[in-house]
Formats: structure tokens, sequence, C-alpha cells
């Protein structure tokens, strides 16, 4: 019954939040100086009767909230309109495909690997609190978190595919390279991710075990963690049955946020590597100034990142009985 | 002087001694932080090279000194860019854009922050209601994409940086003086404040902002950090503005360059470290403030 309750209020107030990144996707592109059909419509590579087409569609001749209400239309029946750069190829037909699949694969493999690895290391690092060890790691996770993001990239670049030439240095795939079978395309693939896998991963990886340390160390203080140990528990027990599974409470909610962040780091490395995904393309969209791809871009990583904190939220809830009370 | 005059002075000393006081308190445990010290050593060396740049720096940043791409020699000890310029004294002159780009924009983020924060913590109801929506939209929001995306839309130039720093990364900051003016609300001092007829905006300046002050202090270290970084990653994706090259910029021409593919390692590398210094530096000072200043952490 509480649940319910709970996951109805989660659910409207994710629900509001997207209906704000609605509005504020329709207002971002019509503030800017000069004309406002310019980001939709106005631009010398489309041809006049496509525009004449899109100015009809999105009603820009028409006052501002007539634009609005025919923006929702053409969202519902998901119209977002057609890119500049690729000459009026439509938008959702550029953003939902390979490059949404690239980022997926990136991003996906590296977070879990980092959380893996954060979270490993953050309950061991807690454990031997102040010692060598303890100290390496945190000045290490320090250091990957001050590093910009591309900048570790470049450097990944410059050692691994410069100087070792161990990785590409660009890229998704071999260019012009043609594959007998299907495993041939797959270890192809991998080994144009190695780079922008570490680097990613790198950069996530110390944040994380900084959490997960800190987190650790909160549930070190509990009185069940002083119950365990009365009981003659072994300390392996202790942390991996007892504290690491508390900590890991916090990490939830972290991991939606997040997501947040990891759309960030992977614009920065897509660019950086050249890889074949929505981050490179939000890169190629701004120097081209392809609004209409940026206006879509924007609307389905709302949409991407709402959901993944809703999850975390039902995620939590089910974890965590005190949250539903 | 009247009886009211002699009063108030004396009011306004004793309000100086406390201050001083807790400054002192507050030095006093800020030096036992070893990481705290070495934080403020980075900053404080940074500050002093971007304040001497002319007498440090062997060259003017936009002065053709040598031959193009030219490897690290002891009249360049950094070597040269794409067009001859020494990158040793472009990144001694870049301290002054990223520092100063990072200290405007964290200084206005948290001015927004702490505002949207005290009229949403203090008023509640509808007001408080629609802001913390609209927070919770900024903050679920990635943020580099969206700085992008406003960025294209503003066009470069370093004020349009700062203004996209400031409006794509209040949310932290008032989420934070919410809070706490909301338990401070609550405190009997507010209410006799307000019972001899304080006014709103009187009650506000004088009871609650001293009260939020040390840990938007503590935040705005942090808020610091993440105006560097992002300064850093628009620079580098060509929004800086090329008459006053950050350290961002630099390594953008340095991949203008080709530098990661061609080996220009003398390119990559001292930019880069400079960034990850200075950001490290502000995140000691932060790490520290927050031992002290926040509560919760000290008993631990």
């Amino acid at each position: 019954m509480v649940m319910r309750d709970y996951l109805i209020k989660r659910a409207v107030s994710a629900l509001v939040t997207l209906g704000l990144a609605i509005v504020l996707n329709f207002f971002l592109f019509r503030i800017m100086p000069g004309d406002p059909t310019r980001t939709v419509t106005g631009d010398f590579r489309i041809t006049p009767e496509v525009r004449r087409a899109l100015v009809h569609q999105f009603g820009l001749d028409q006052p501002l909230w007539v634009q609005f209400v025919l923006y929702l239309q053409n969202l519902a029946t998901g119209n977002l309109g057609v890119s500049f750069q690729y000459r009026g190829t439509p938008v959702v037909a550029i953003i939902f495909g390979r490059r949404l699949l690239n980022t997926f694969v990136l991003m996906g493999s590296s977070i879990s690997v980092a959380l893996i690895i954060g979270i490993i290391i953050g309950t061991i690092v807690a454990w031997k609190r102040e010692s060598k060890f303890d100290v390496s790691v945190v000045v290490f996770s320090l250091m990957t978190y001050s590093m910009p993001v591309f900048w570790l990239g470049m450097m990944i670049i410059l050692i691994f595919g410069y100087y070792l030439a161990a990785i590409p240095i660009a890229g998704t795939i071999t260019v012009g390279l043609t594959y007998s079978n299907w495993f041939q395309y797959a270890a192809d693939y991998l080994y144009h991710m190695i780079g922008p896998f570490v680097t990613l991963t790198l950069s996530f990886v110390g944040f994380y075990l900084i959490i997960m340390r800190d987190s650790i160390l909160d549930v070190f203080t509990e009185d069940y963690m002083l119950t365990a140990k009365a009981k003659g528990l072994s300390d392996r027990k202790i942390l991996f049955r007892h504290a690491m599974r508390n900590a890991l409470l916090p990490m939830v909610s972290l991991i939606a946020v997040e997501v947040t962040y990891l759309f960030g780091g992977a614009t920065m490395t897509e660019t950086v590597f050249s890889w074949y995904g929505i981050g490179r393309l939000i890169y190629e969209a701004v120097v081209m100034a392809d609004y209409p791809i940026l206006q879509g871009i924007f609307f389905v990583m709302s949409i991407l990142v709402i959901a993944a904190n809703f999850c975390a939220d039902v995620a939590y809830a089910f974890l965590d009985p005190r949250i539903r009370y | 002087m009247t009886v009211q005059e002699f009063h108030a002075l004396e009011v306004k000393e004793d309000r100086f001694w406390l201050y001083r006081r807790k400054l002192g308190d507050f030095w006093r445990l800020y030096r036992r932080s070893r990481l705290g010290v070495i934080g403020l050593i980075i900053v404080l060396s940074f500050v002093i090279v971007a304040v001497a740049a002319p007498w440090i720096a062997p060259f003017e940043p936009f002065y053709f000194a040598g031959d193009p791409l030219m490897k690290p020699s002891s009249t360049f000890p950094f070597g040269t860019d794409q067009v001859g310029r020494d990158i040793f004294s472009r990144v001694i002159y870049g301290t002054r854009v990223s520092l100063l780009i990072g200290l405007i924009a964290s200084a206005m983020t948290i001015g927004l922050g702490s505002a949207i924060g005290l009229v949403s913590g203090y008023l509640g109801g509808w007001v408080d209601n629609g802001l913390m929506r609209i927070t919770d939209l900024f903050i679920i929001l990635p943020a580099l994409p969206l700085m992008l995306i406003m960025a294209s839309i503003l066009g470069k130039g370093i004020m349009n940086i700062i203004i996209v720093i400031t409006v794509v990364g209040w949310t932290s900051t008032a989420r934070m003086v919410r809070s706490q003016t909301m338990s401070l609300k609550e405190r009997p001092f507010i209410e006799a404040s307000r019972a001899i007829g304080s006014t709103d905006l009187h009650t506000i300046a004088r009871h609650i902002v001293p009260n939020v002050f040390p840990l938007v202090f503590a935040n705005g270290m942090i808020a610091i950090v993440d105006a560097i970084l992002s300064e850093a990653g628009l620079s580098f994706l060509g929004f800086g503005d090329p008459s006053s090259p950050s350290w961002g910029m630099v390594l953008h021409y340095a991949d203008a360059a080709g530098s990661t593919v061609n080996g220009y390692w003398w390119y990559i590398v001292p930019p880069g470290i400079c960034i990850m210094l200075l950001v490290m530096g502000f995140a000691f000072i932060s790490y520290s403030t927050d031992q002290i200043l926040n509560p919760r952490l000290r008993r631990r």
C-alpha cells in the first residue's frame, strides 16, 4: 500500500520534471538573438520547399503559443524536425541508430566496470583506513577527479596510441576494412573501444571509490557493526556481509546521478576519440550550428536521465524499507 | 554622542571581535590539516604566477618568438606552438584567464544559488515548490551538453562562458541554502527577530545569511573546481576567446595541431598538469574547510 503511494508520488514528480524539460527545450531555442525562425528552419542548407513545409509544420509564422502547441503535437508523433548539416534528414533517424547504440555500449561498459572496481576497492580501502594503500588510492582518485576528461583522453592517445602504438588513435571501426565474419567485426570494434573505455572508466572510478569508502566508514560507526563483532563473526564476513551491503544503498541513487555526468564525460571522450556516438554528434551539431539536432538530443537525453532517476528511486525504495514509511 | 549611538557602536565592536575570534578559531583548526595547507600553497602559487605573469613569462603570449612546433629548449622551456609562439609564456598567461573565469563564474554561481535558496527556504509555499521543481530539473539535466547547447546559442567569448556556467551550475548551492534556511527559520531567535517587528529582508540579511555563510563558503570551493573544469572543457571545444587564451584554449590549439598523433607531448602535458594542480588545490581546501565547518563530519 505505502509502496504504491510512494511510486505514484515519484512518477508524478518525474512527469512534472519531464514537462519542465520540454518547456525549457522549446524556449531555449527561441531566445536566440535575431530571427526566431532561424533555429528551426532558417539555414542555407535547407531548400526553400522544405523550409516552407517546415514553417507550416511548426507554425513558425504563428504566435508563440501556437508554436508551442504544434511543437508538443510534433513531439507526440515523434517528429523532431530535420537536420541542417545532413540536408533535411529527420532528426529522429540520425539520433536513433548506430550512434545511440555506440554511446550505450561505451557508457554502459565503462560505468559498470568503474562501479564494480569502485565498490570493491572502496570497501577494502575503508577497512585498511589510513594505511599506505589507502592514502595512495585516495590520492590517485583525487588526481583522476581533478583531470579534465578530455585531457586524460589526449594523454591516453599520446602514450598508448602514439608512443606504444597499442591502441587505434580514432574511430569506432577501421575505415575501409571488410570483415569476413561477425567475430572479426566485434574484435575490431572492441579494439577501438579500449581508449575511450579506459578514459571514461578512469574518470569515474575515483569518484565511486571515494563515495564507497565514505559510505563504509559511516556504516562502521553504526551499532550493528559492534553487534556483528561481538557475535564473533570473521572480519571478512563483517566487511562483505554487513558493511558493504548497507554501504551500497547510497551508491544506488548515485548511479542515477552519474548517468547525468556520464553524458558530459561521453561528449568529451567521444569527441577526443572520434567515437561515432551521441556525444560526438552533440559536438558536431554545435560546431555546425545544427540546432534541430541539438534540440532533439536534449529531448532524448532528458527522457533518459529522468527515467534513470525514477528507476533509482524505485530501486532504493525496494532496498531500503525506511524510505517507504 | 547619545547613549543609543554609543550602544550601537559597542554592538558593532562586539560583532567585529566575535568575527575576528571565529576567524582565528577557524584558522587554528585549518592549519592542522596537512591537505588544507598544501591546497592553500598550490592555489597561492598560481595566484602569484597570474599576478606576476608579465615578469615571469619570457615572451608576450601573442609574440611570434620562434619557428613553429619547436621542441623544448632553454629558450622555449615548453617548445613553440604551430605559429611559433612560446608555449611556456602562453601557459603562464593562461593562468590569469583560467583562474579569473573560475573565480568569477563560481562567485556568480554561488550568488544565484544562495539567492534562490534563501527565497525558496524562507518564503516556502508555492514559491518554494516552483523553484525546487526548476532546481530538480537543472540537477538532473547533463551539465556539459546543456552548457554546450547554450554556448552554441549565445556564441563564443568569456562572458558567455561565465553566463553558461552560472546558469547550469547554481543548483547544489540553492538546495543546500534552502534546507539550511528552512531549519534556521524554525529557531527561536528568528521568531524573536520577527516578533520585534523586523522586516523579512532584515531577518534574512542579519540572521539567516550569517548562519548560512560557513556552509556556502565550503560549498564555494567545490563550485570553483566545477567552474575551472567546465571552463577548460568549453574552451577546449572552441568556445573561448582567442584574444585571451586560457589553459583549455591552449589545449584546443594543441589538438588542432594534431599534438597527440604527432607526439608533441610538450604542448599537451603542461597545460593539463596546471589544470589538474589548480583543481586539486581547491579540492584540498574544500575538503579541509568541510571537515571544520560541517558538524556531521567533525565527530567522526
